[in-house]
């Protein structure tokens, strides 16, 4: 599903370029539930902004479901992402003015999906987080574990191979982290593939494999 | 850009509702940017009705005048007055034998026109009521020329002009100050000097306010018209000073012009220069004069325009600021560069044509005003409708360009980390 082979990504620091990423090699199967970890500054963000094109690699090659990533244009990688990645963030990253529905609906906007078909997947969606009766809450009428809900529901509504999650679990308690990672099993179970960067060892032990970065090289990559 | 999906009208329709959420939620601050566009629009509206209106005055006070009609005379270039008088007119009576025979192809008709010169003064009087009306001798269809309907009564026939009848059309104006208002003057008899007129006509009432209050123009309300032959009669002797003809259509002129003077020419031996005036001459200058205050309200106008523009540009560009954790997110979930163009773009075209709309209907409010202090006709117009409505929505392209282009360009992993 996933292939990097020898990935190397650097910032440009004024003039002086900083290697974050320095030749990184993965290859992650259809239906795996991949934790990346590593100390802040190790590469792991950069790494899972990559996976989700995101942003474009410096060298090596990167393929996602046997297409090439890198060296894709702005607007193939905008369709690359509409059509296979589903993306859940730390801060939940929705929209503010519309109800957890037309949230949910967003990516089939997108991808140009009929709107009576977009209303009936984004509600089928929300039931599938269990979030159906507040399909018209506004997020700020939603607990920040029901918010986070919501953003899964959103990721997976167009049905992607694969979910990238940057610490999905960062602003939950761990009563609400706990759920998320049950409702993340149950995907992952269902055949999703997910990669997902987090900092605490009890959520990544969730994960069927686990990545460990030290400045920008792999440290340790154990399957469970 | 390239990927426009192949749903063109769902594409819109979406942009279309993903931008008006925005405006919601600044609604203090799209109003103020959108008063610009409406001031702007409003102008562009009420200088239009002001022209239009104005147009229209102009335009039906020029009337009056017959709108094919052209004056031929002689050039007075001799300062001395009595030189003047010796030399005689430059138009002669035994003339207008051949000026009436056709001569003329660009030409429907004509009528010579006798005015008083001089300082010598007549009294116009019915026992002792006075007018101080102007006297015309004219011909026979010099009416139909100079756009002069009657009220009441007839206008002379040839056989008038022919017997030197002494028979009169007056003035409403004149024929107050001679028989009182509202009555019918027609059969009644009136003295000028010594000699004594019927009164056969009632010149309709003309309006002239407007052309007056540019230049001095006879009031058309207190006139005289007597057959020519009665006119010389009256004052001694046989001039013509002018001949006002109606020329085919307004473009046939410059032509009726050209050949009254070659038959003038050819009947005097080019003895005398003419000169002449026509009425295409005088509504080219009155369209260059309101075009010219039109012009001044354009530019004023404009620059509401512009600032209103600006203050767009200024409200999408700080949308953009705000939203970028937003945009970075909608990229994330798919949006293509065109999505994110099209969305910050209809944002501001949707404040500059809810400006412009606003704008018309205060344009239209100010019209109303305008048309009533001034007493313009109100002259609804579609075209300038429509010209506004498309100047907003060109404002607010041109104006959400830089900021919704900035936009769609954002890096989604910048985009994101922001805050």
């Amino acid at each position: 599903m996933i292939v990097l082979r020898d990935v190397r990504k650097s910032y440009m620091l004024g003039d002086v370029p900083i290697p974050v990423l320095k030749g990184i090699s993965i290859s992650i199967e259809r239906g795996e539930f991949v934790a990346i970890m590593g100390p802040s500054g190790s590469g792991k963000s950069t790494l899972l902004n990559l996976i989700g094109c995101l942003d474009n690699l410096d060298q090596g090659e990167y393929h996602l479901a046997d297409t090439p990533i890198a060296g894709a244009s702005e607007d193939e990688l905008a369709r690359i992402r509409s059509q296979r990645l589903g993306f859940v963030f730390q801060m939940f990253n929705l929209i503010p003015r519309i109800n957890a529905l037309r949230n949910v609906e967003l990516p089939l906007i997108y991808a140009a999906t009929p709107p009576e078909e977009r209303t009936r997947r984004a509600f089928r969606m929300l039931e599938a987080v269990g979030l159906a009766n507040r399909a018209d809450h506004v997020p700020s009428q939603l607990s920040g574990g029901q918010q986070q809900r919501v953003a899964i529901a959103r990721a997976i509504v167009n049905q992607p191979d694969v979910l990238i999650a940057d610490e999905p679990t960062g602003s939950l308690d761990s009563h609400a982290g706990e759920g998320i990672m049950h409702l993340f099993k149950e995907l992952n179970r269902s055949g999703i593939t997910i990669v997902m960067v987090t900092h605490e060892e009890d959520i990544a032990a969730h994960a069927t494999r686990v990545i460990r970065l030290r400045d920008g090289v792999i440290e340790q990559d154990a399957r469970r | 850009m390239r990927i426009v999906p192949a749903n063109t009208w769902r594409f819109v329709f979406d942009g279309l509702v993903q931008s008006s959420l925005a405006l919601r939620d600044n609604g203090l601050r799209t109003l103020l940017s959108i008063l610009g566009i409406t001031i702007g629009i409003a102008s562009v509206m009420a200088i239009g009705t002001i022209s239009k209106g104005g147009n229209y005055i102009v335009l039906n006070e020029l009337k009056t005048f017959g709108l094919n009609s052209v004056w031929v005379y002689r050039a007075n270039d001799v300062k001395d007055p009595n030189r003047t008088l010796r030399q005689g007119t430059g138009i002669e009576v035994a003339d207008l034998k051949v000026l009436g025979a056709g001569c003329c192809p660009a030409v429907r008709r004509m009528s010579p026109i006798a005015y008083t010169m001089g300082t010598a003064r007549h009294v116009i009087r019915v026992g002792n009521r006075f007018s101080n009306a102007q006297m015309f001798g004219v011909g026979t269809d010099y009416g139909v020329i100079n756009n002069d309907g009657l009220s009441a009564g007839f206008y002379f026939r040839q056989e008038d002009v022919a017997r030197r009848r002494a028979v009169a059309i007056i003035g409403p104006t004149t024929r107050d100050d001679l028989f009182g208002p509202g009555t019918n003057p027609i059969g009644k008899e009136f003295y000028i000097d010594a000699m004594k007129f019927t009164v056969i006509g009632l010149l309709e009432h003309k309006s002239r306010d407007f052309l007056a209050s540019i230049r001095p123009v006879e009031d058309a309300n207190n006139r005289i018209l007597l057959p020519y032959s009665a006119f010389h009669v009256l004052m001694g002797n046989q001039d013509i000073h002018a001949i006002q003809a109606e020329s085919l259509s307004p473009a046939h002129a410059e032509r009726a012009v050209t050949q009254i003077t070659a038959v003038l020419d050819g009947l005097h031996n080019r003895r005398y220069p003419y000169k002449a005036d026509t009425m295409q001459a005088y509504i080219g200058t009155a369209d260059h004069i309101l075009r010219g205050v039109s012009l001044v309200g354009v530019v004023a106008a404009s620059v509401s325009l512009l600032v209103g523009g600006i203050g767009i540009m200024n409200v999408v560009s700080n949308s953009v600021v705000e939203r970028t954790k937003e945009i970075g997110l909608r990229k994330a979930i798919g949006a293509s560069q065109a999505h994110i163009m099209f969305q910050f773009l209809m944002e501001s075209v949707m404040i500059s044509t809810i400006g412009g709309t606003l704008g018309l209907a205060l344009g239209a409010a100010a019209s109303m005003v305008l048309a009533w202090v001034t007493g313009f006709p109100l002259i609804p117009s579609w075209s300038l409708i429509f010209l506004a409505l498309a100047v907003s929505i060109m404002v607010g392209i041109l104006s959400g360009y830089y900021p919704a282009r900035r936009a769609a360009r954002l890096r989604p992993v910048i985009a994101l980390r922001y805050d």
